[in-house]
């Protein structure tokens, strides 16, 4: 049963890791930029009329629900592995 | 106060007195009181969760700091946001699995004791008092402004109705309240948001147009650096608001209102959606604001800009909006402080008197009765200091809250989880150490410490009003210096297995030997 858990524990850490990583680099990076790079944050972007300020701002909001959706979907990969070491308990 | 305004308010007070009636006949067990039976579905209770977290200093502040300066107001609504990813990555699942009522419940299945569950029950009901006050104080200098009740009856009024739902309808009554709040808030804002949008013929670029003439800031206005001019407090503010969500007592236990982990992450998702179009409809209130009122009307109404929404909704709809958006203002705040008094009841009743108190032997029925009496307790004596702080500037407890939580709840629910080695001195120095450290540099800050008004009339010590980046290291490192200082108590492996092994998949430890 051990196995199991060590592999559910694996894969939670395969995802979670470089989730939150990321996430923190993304999330980080908005302040860090506007205060090293403020000139280049108030350059419109690719979207007229946007500044890149603008627009990484706003990515944070479908950044945030598109990795909880992906944690949703992961989640339930390792809800069914839990189950497998429920039902080994058992044995 | 007009008819139009006493209706909507006498419609919400019957509306939720109706919900904690219906929940009063459910909630005649602790279980039922404390956590509504896990009975909410993932959905509810992510409306719940947002009814908890979006209150009205977030309703009506951000829309105010939105109007007057421009992108850097939007910044803290993101950090609100994405704070919700850590909740629901790291702490969400576990707490869920190890807990019953209250955050003390989480740590004591790791390590039991009374030391520990003071300490817990303690920073639960600070965190919650600290953070109900200058709602109750905020919500009534609101109410005194847009329905010109006197600021005494208006703190009477709210402070009487949250005590009510949570002393008889106890989670399930806070929760239904947060769950209507929600639906009305986002109901009305979009409404307004409509509105504005058709002021302008649906076009966007005449919006902002109109801001730019609005504003004193012209251009400006959509670039940084209006709220935020030093970097290290930005970065601050920026770290407290994305670590605070996940040490906030009273939006952890709502982990508990739901059956199972799955629901816990269905609450989570649904309460990112819900606020994320939340902020994204404050952002449009608040250039609004500044495009159809312009900047001097709504500076003179209110300079800290906290009556935007509503100048707003009188501008565009008259009266009768604006009676309708002051009665969503004032379901957000009662919904919030009932939030924070159920929080801090369970600290009180369930840790201190069932656990510590009577030695976890109290019946069902003494238990109820002491979180009944609990809750009308708090309820009381919260009601008291609100009234008696009506002349001093109490806002700062909001951030103050933020951190204590980021820097004390958060790094002792991570390593408790998480770090092999962690142990009880280890949890118990980190509490003090983050609780000690917010509360020094925020009477050191400039909160307190200020020339220019401050209860300590002289140049601030620290000159950050939010010293997260600084309280949260040192929470970390108090409970790692308790841990590796006190090698003399070691928690067996195994027994951290077993404990781990039920934080991550629910399996009770003991299970396979029956």
């Amino acid at each position: 049963m051990d196995e199991t858990f060590q592999k559910l524990m694996q894969e939670k850490k395969r995802f979670l890791l470089p989730a939150l990583i990321f996430l923190f680099i993304f999330y980080f990076m908005l302040p860090l930029s506007l205060i090293f790079f403020p000139e280049a944050m108030n350059q419109t972007s690719f979207v007229s009329g946007v500044t890149w300020g603008w627009l990484y701002a706003f990515m944070q909001i479908p950044m945030t629900w598109t990795m909880a959706w992906i944690y949703h979907i992961k989640s339930k990969r390792f809800d069914r592995i839990v189950e497998e070491i429920k039902r080994e308990e058992l044995l | 106060m007009n008819l139009t305004y006493f209706l909507f308010l006498i419609c919400i007070i019957v509306c939720t007195l109706i919900i904690t009636y219906w929940a009063a006949k459910r909630s005649k067990t602790t279980n039922r009181f404390y956590t509504a039976a896990g009975s909410l579905t993932g959905f509810q209770n992510g409306m719940a969760i947002a009814g908890d977290f979006i209150s009205a200093a977030s309703f009506l502040g951000i829309v105010g700091t939105i109007a007057i300066n421009g992108y850097d107001g939007f910044l803290y609504s993101i950090g609100f946001l994405v704070s919700y990813l850590i909740v629901l990555f790291l702490i969400a699942e576990p707490v869920h699995r190890l807990g019953t009522y209250s955050l003390g419940d989480v740590i004591c299945s790791r390590f039991p004791g009374n030391k520990m569950r003071w300490l817990m029950a303690i920073g639960a009901f600070m965190i919650s008092i600290l953070y109900m006050i200058p709602q109750l104080v905020a919500s009534g200098f609101l109410l005194r402004l847009l329905l010109d009740i006197d600021y005494s009856i208006s703190v009477v009024v709210i402070g009487g109705l949250m005590t009510i739902y949570v002393v008889f309808g106890g989670m399930v009554a806070t929760s239904w309240v947060q769950i209507v709040k929600t639906v009305v808030l986002m109901s009305g804002t979009f409404l307004l948001s409509l509105i504005v949008f058709s002021n302008f013929n649906w076009n966007v670029a005449d919006l902002i147009e109109q801001v730019k003439e609005g504003t004193p800031l012209g251009d400006q206005f959509f670039f940084p650096g209006h709220l935020f001019d030093n970097p290290l407090e930005f970065l601050s503010l920026q770290l407290a608001l994305v670590l605070g969500t996940a040490g906030l007592p009273h939006i952890l236990i709502r982990l508990f209102t739901v059956r199972n982990t799955l629901e816990v992450r269905r609450s989570l998702i649904s309460s990112t959606w819900i606020i994320g179009l939340f902020y994204l409809m404050t952002l449009v209130l608040g250039l609004g604001t500044v495009a159809l009122l312009g900047y001097q009307k709504m500076v003179a109404a209110d300079p800290t800009g906290n009556l935007a929404a509503p100048l707003l909704a009188k501008e565009v709809g008259g009266d009768f909006l604006l009676a309708f958006i002051s009665a969503i203002a004032f379901t957000t705040i009662v919904a919030v402080v009932a939030g924070l008094v159920i929080s801090a009841t369970t600290a009180f009743s369930h840790d201190i008197y069932h656990h510590i108190i009577k030695k976890g032997k109290s019946t069902e029925k003494e238990q109820l009765r002491a979180a009944r009496w609990t809750a009308l307790g708090i309820g009381f004596i919260s009601t008291l200091f609100a009234l008696r702080l009506e002349t001093i500037n109490v806002t700062f407890l909001v951030s103050l809250t933020f951190i204590v939580a980021a820097s004390s709840n958060f790094p002792v629910l991570l390593l408790t989880i998480y770090w092999k080695k962690f142990n009880q001195v280890g949890a118990i120095s980190g509490m003090v150490s983050g609780l000690a450290a917010s509360l020094i540099l925020v009477v050191l800050g400039p909160h307190i410490m200020n020339p220019d008004g401050g209860w300590i009339a002289r140049e601030a010590v620290i000159s950050l009003h939010n010293p997260g980046i600084i309280a949260i290291p040192i929470g970390f490192l108090g409970a790692y210096l308790g841990t590796i200082f006190s090698r003399n108590q070691p928690q067996s492996e195994a027994e951290y297995q077993r404990f781990f092994k039920k934080s991550q998949t629910g399996i009770r430890p003991g299970s396979e030997s029956s």
